[in-house]
């Protein structure tokens, strides 16, 4: 088992390495100048662009660049942004709010999707797994920021049942409704994987020997279909944390919150190619961790697996 | 033999009393049916696929001759028919620059279909090339396209698009119709290829040890024949069905870019464009039928390719359809 998880963690680092190289050379690739930017309408005095450049490295060949960004990031030291601002500043302004609402968003779409999943998975073919397919291809086809809008306009502003708008309060009400748009996608995917899990399990051997046991159909489902069942939507969700932070990208500006999309967003937009690096390199780090974690749950939840 | 106890004799009648019937009879000399053509019959019995198929034909006419459903010009605006409502021959109303809605969300379809035709092209060519070399090589060739995968698909796909695109819309902010449209087709198969690389090296994995691939090397097959005769067409049907659902959600995403400004061009009639040129007309609750037809025939295309994806696994995987 340690021996797994050391495995694991050296694998991640050349998944590390490769994607802040991939996102560095796109940032370095981007058109522009980034110290012309800061000075606006005034000519830029040669001695003071130099201290700049060497300030951010701008000096150096891009792989030493990229080196120099990773010897400073393994003790999570992102360096300043153009404008000045400490990246850690930054980033610990807004990657609580962030991980806040991309948690709940999960929450709600695990609990919902496996519930609205396990009864139509028990239900095939009835009228609620139909109902249920028919939102879930709803949901997944509609272009996400539609959905955020139309809820904004009918929760937020017309039945003012939670504030259209987060602001810089980050309650757990104010989230609830970017929450819940964020996971809606996510929670279709859930919905069906589960669903389709459960109804073929119900089909299996062991399912009916613990039928023929004298179980309750309550305990079979619960610890035999399941348990069982739980392993697919799991692999999905351990992908699915990082997306989320990204898909925070709309939902935050839809419903101004103050995160690390919002951060991400405007870094782009503005050339801050600092902050770019830094967002994306956390965002991949979070995806990572949770995939390990993912890894090690399957053996919780499936005792076929064992690692050696 | 032991004997029989009573009431286990099983009395079978003679040949003579009930001859073979019509129905009895099996023609063996015939071929065995491909996996292909035994998947087609089942499809077409499965009424989903037909009514995908149906809107996906509709959809192909709008597409090749949009001026089939309206003789408004997408792009002729008249500001004093800012949000007027439906007449005759604008069935749908104006927008907010007077333009067309209904012939707009007509004309708009070939840009939103064409970028996900293509991304679902070009992600489906490259994950089955580098997916079936490194399932069936292994060693090196795997090692080196697992590990870039890995790397890919660690990035987030929406973030990593806006990085890239904002390369594109600085070097060229008006790139055109094809310009528009090529660069988010780059961007996307950039970072989605790895799932596909990922489904089909799982795929050619599990062929490659079936017994018509040892018969085929029996029999003299070298290695190269054998992956492309064999292994690969048989392992292509879960890439096929990915490919047809992901094809709708690369439309959305398209959608999605517009609405961040970093789509096609705000000079090309797209669904995306107008949805989100729509935006500040829903949330301030002034009219949202501006935002709903156009958002309406893209959802309607993305679910006609993901009931088509849903039909042909089904069709392709009859055991996951049966329980």
């Amino acid at each position: 088992m340690w021996w797994y998880v050391a495995k694991r963690l050296l694998q991640t680092i050349p998944v590390l390495l490769g994607a802040t190289f991939i996102i560095y050379a796109l940032v370095f690739l981007r058109p522009g100048d980034p110290i012309v930017g800061l000075f606006g309408d005034k000519p830029v005095n040669a001695a003071t662009r130099a201290a700049i450049e060497a300030q951010y490295n701008l000096d150096q060949p891009f792989i030493v660049q990229w080196l120099l960004f990773l010897k400073d990031a393994i003790v999570f030291d992102f360096g300043q942004s153009y404008s000045g601002r400490s990246v850690n500043d930054l980033l610990a302004a807004t990657f609580p709010t962030t991980i806040k609402l991309a948690l709940m968003a999960l929450v709600l779409e695990l609990v919902l999707g496996v519930l609205a999943g396990t009864l139509a998975g028990l239900r095939k073919g009835k009228l609620f797994d139909s109902t249920m397919l028919v939102v879930s291809l709803v949901v997944i086809a509609v272009p996400i920021f539609v959905f955020g809008f139309v809820m904004q306009l009918f929760f937020g502003v017309k039945w003012d049942l939670v504030p259209p708008t987060v602001g810089a309060n980050d309650s757990f009400k104010n989230l609830l409704l970017p929450a819940t748009v964020l996971g809606l996608i996510s929670f279709a995917y859930v919905l069906r994987l589960t669903r389709s899990a459960v109804a073929e399990n119900l089909l299996a051997d062991h399912v009916r020997t613990a039928r023929a046991k004298g179980m309750s159909e309550g305990t079979v489902v619960r610890r035999h279909v399941l348990r069982n069942s739980l392993i697919p939507v799991i692999t999905y969700l351990g992908t699915d944390l990082g997306a989320l932070m990204a898909g925070a990208v709309v939902t935050e500006g839809i419903f101004n919150v103050n995160g690390v999309g919002g951060l991400a967003y405007d870094a782009i937009r503005t050339g801050e190619s600092p902050t770019v690096v830094s967002v994306v390199t956390v965002m991949v780090l979070v995806y990572v961790v949770t995939s390990l974690l993912v890894d090690l749950l399957y053996a919780v939840l499936d005792p076929r697996i064992r690692y050696a | 033999m032991r004997d029989l106890m009573p009431g286990q004799q099983r009395w079978v009648a003679a040949l003579a009393e009930t001859p073979l019937k019509a129905v009895d009879v099996l023609d063996t000399e015939a071929p065995p049916e491909s996996q292909w053509k035994e998947a087609w019959k089942r499809l077409r019995r499965n009424p989903l696929f037909w009514m995908s198929s149906v809107l996906l034909a509709l959809l192909a006419v709008v597409l090749a001759v949009p001026g089939l459903f309206t003789d408004a010009d997408p792009t002729f605006c008249q500001l004093s028919d800012s949000l007027a409502n439906g007449r005759a021959g604008h069935p749908f109303g104006f927008d907010k620059q007077g333009c067309d809605v209904w012939s707009r969300t007509l004309y708009g379809a070939r840009a939103s279909v064409l970028v996900g035709v293509l991304t679902t092209l070009l992600v489906a060519t490259i994950g089955i090339v580098t997916g079936a070399i490194a399932g069936f090589y292994g060693t090196f060739p795997d090692s080196i396209v697992s590990r870039l995968g890995d790397i890919f698909f660690a990035i987030p796909l929406l973030l990593a698009a806006i990085v890239t695109l904002s390369i594109f819309n600085n070097l060229n902010p008006d790139r055109g119709f094809w310009g528009g449209c090529l660069a988010i087709v780059f961007t996307l198969a950039l970072f989605a290829w790895p799932q596909i690389t990922r489904q089909m090296r799982a795929s050619v994995l599990q062929v490659k040890n079936l017994e018509f691939v040892d018969a085929a090397k029996a029999i003299g097959a070298s290695p190269r024949v054998n992956l492309l005769r064999h292994v690969v067409p048989n392992s292509l049907a879960p890439v096929i069905v990915t490919s047809m659902i992901s094809l709708g959600v690369f439309i959305t995403t398209e959608a999605t870019l517009s609405f961040l400004g970093l789509g096609l061009p705000s000079s090309v009639v797209s669904w995306g464009n107008d949805i989100s040129a729509a935006q500040n007309l829903v949330r301030s609750g002034q009219d949202l039928s501006v935002m709903f037809v156009p958002a309406s025939a893209l959802a309607i295309t993305v679910l006609a390719f993901i009931l088509l994806g849903d039909a042909v696994r089904d069709a392709l995987d009859p055991k996951a359809g049966k329980s």
